[in-house]
């Protein structure tokens, strides 16, 4: 077999240098490439173009905050961003709950989106906080959102000479009232998610909702969040007939192609559960911001917190 | 193409000039010999593999050897030489733990990374803490058995 180049760049400057020169791959945990390109037992991945591994480069293996936006390096790994109390919630819960241990601690957040698997664990939480990708290339620096970077199923807006560096977060749970994070797996590790809902909602002080948010995976090519949908609810209060209404159109906005009625059915539940709950507590005054059950079905959550 | 990757092997500082795309797997296996690294799925999920990398537990199945040079890997042989090991390994034996054994070096590893971050963990955070390691023989609970008494046996040493 053929071997191609695999580089090992050592600054961050390095990297973008090669990436310039040539369309590499660029490998950071090796979750998803390591086992798209492997062979049979004992023989080396087949990849078809130069590799470049960037694991281990200092300058994107950091989580800091920048004002109150939150900067995660994109070769950061599941474990650090599930275990950093910078990481706004709904991410460190989607991070803390993909695969197991050992892939926690290669697996990460760049390559989660560059896969673009709409079956990801962290589109999800990043659609729905509005995070953006920071690009770096060595013409310079450009952000985009999440939602427009991936495209599509396995397609992202990067070129040939850019590179991921950071997702940047700009909301957290401190900017909601209630939040929701469930991912439906066929057990507790290692589980690709069935259907994971994101959710948030804010409360206005008359008792309106002025922000209400809700994404999807594994329910059509992408991550689905739509603002027409959600703003059903907004600058209303949270009654039965609105929460049908808002259901019904989240069933519009999804495609799931496998099991199409379970990935409905397990969004309307989630849906109907969080604002049912969500107004419950608000006139209750129960501060208690976490909301992560379906009726009768509980699976516990990590709790809310951060750095004051 | 060939190059020459140097990185701590249980210890010791190692250099190897070879394919760095090879699996650090198969390069920990048939270069050093490391035969306590078993491949079971190649994929990740069964933890059979298990080696920590930076102290961080991996599955080197999913990790190329270029990825390795500069850092520190130590198998389950480098932990069985340990004192920490040595108690895990005593303990898995008392307690019953191995079947056909296949899955055990990665459960060490497990058992390792567990307690020198938790030392006192509950059966929950042991069942957690071996959720990416399958046993075919499902002969979980004696597993579980046997880390908490690894874990009792250890006391303070684990806080090291």
């Amino acid at each position: 077999m053929e071997k191609v180049m695999c580089y090992i760049p050592k600054t961050l400057n390095e990297a973008l240098e090669i990436r310039n020169k040539e369309d590499v791959i660029v490998l950071a945990g090796g979750s998803d490439l390591m086992v798209s390109h492997k062979r049979t037992i004992g023989l080396t991945p087949k990849f078809d173009k130069s590799v470049m591994i960037i694991r281990n480069l200092p300058e994107i293996r950091k989580i800091y905050m920048d004002g109150s936006e939150c900067h995660i390096g994109a070769a950061c790994t599941s474990r650090e961003i599930a275990e950093s109390p910078l990481v706004p919630w709904h991410v460190r819960q989607a991070a803390s709950r993909m695969g197991a241990i050992g892939l926690r601690n290669s697996a990460t957040i760049g390559g989660n989106i560059a896969n673009a698997s709409p079956k990801g664990d962290t589109p999800g939480p990043l659609y729905l906080l509005d995070a953006r990708v920071k690009i770096a290339s060595t013409d310079g620096v450009r952000e985009e959102l999440v939602s427009d970077f991936i495209i599509k199923f396995r397609t992202i807006d990067l070129k040939p000479n850019e590179m991921i560096t950071e997702v940047i977060l700009p909301l957290s749970e401190d900017d909601f009232d209630y939040v929701f994070w469930h991912k439906v797996g066929t057990r507790k590790a290692n589980a690709i998610s069935k259907v994971t809902l994101s959710q948030a909602v804010k409360f206005a002080s008359d008792g309106t909702v002025c922000d209400y948010r809700a994404s999807a995976t594994a329910t059509g090519s992408k991550t689905n969040r739509s603002r027409d949908v959600e703003n059903i609810i907004i600058g209303k209060r949270i009654a039965p007939e609105l929460i049908e209404e808002v259901i019904a159109a989240f069933d519009g906005i999804i495609s799931p192609r496998a099991m199409p009625e379970f990935r409905r059915e397990s969004c309307r539940r989630s849906i109907r559960r969080f604002l049912t709950e969500a107004e419950k507590r608000r006139i209750e005054g129960c501060r208690d911001k976490v909301i992560d059950t379906y009726d009768g079905y509980y699976v516990p959550c990590a709790p809310v917190c951060r750095l004051s | 193409m060939d190059k020459t990757i140097s990185f701590k092997l249980n210890g010791e500082a190692v250099s190897i000039t070879t394919d760095p795309l090879r699996r650090l797997l198969d390069v920990l296996r048939e270069d050093f010999k490391c035969h306590g690294v078993k491949e079971g799925c190649s994929e990740g999920e069964c933890g059979a593999c298990s080696v920590l990398l930076n102290g961080e537990m991996v599955t080197p199945c999913l990790i190329p050897l270029g990825a390795a040079d500069g850092q520190e890997v130590v198998t389950v042989e480098g932990i069985t030489a340990t004192e920490k090991g040595d108690i895990i390994v005593q303990a898995f034996a008392d307690g019953g733990a191995v079947q056909c054994g296949f899955c055990i070096p990665g459960m060490v590893v497990a058992a390792y990374y567990l307690l020198s971050r938790n030392p006192n963990p509950t059966e929950d955070e042991i069942r957690l803490g071996i959720s990416g390691n399958l046993c075919r023989c499902t002969g979980y609970d004696l597993i579980v058995e046997s880390i908490k008494l690894a874990a009792s046996r250890g006391g303070d040493i684990w806080k090291k």
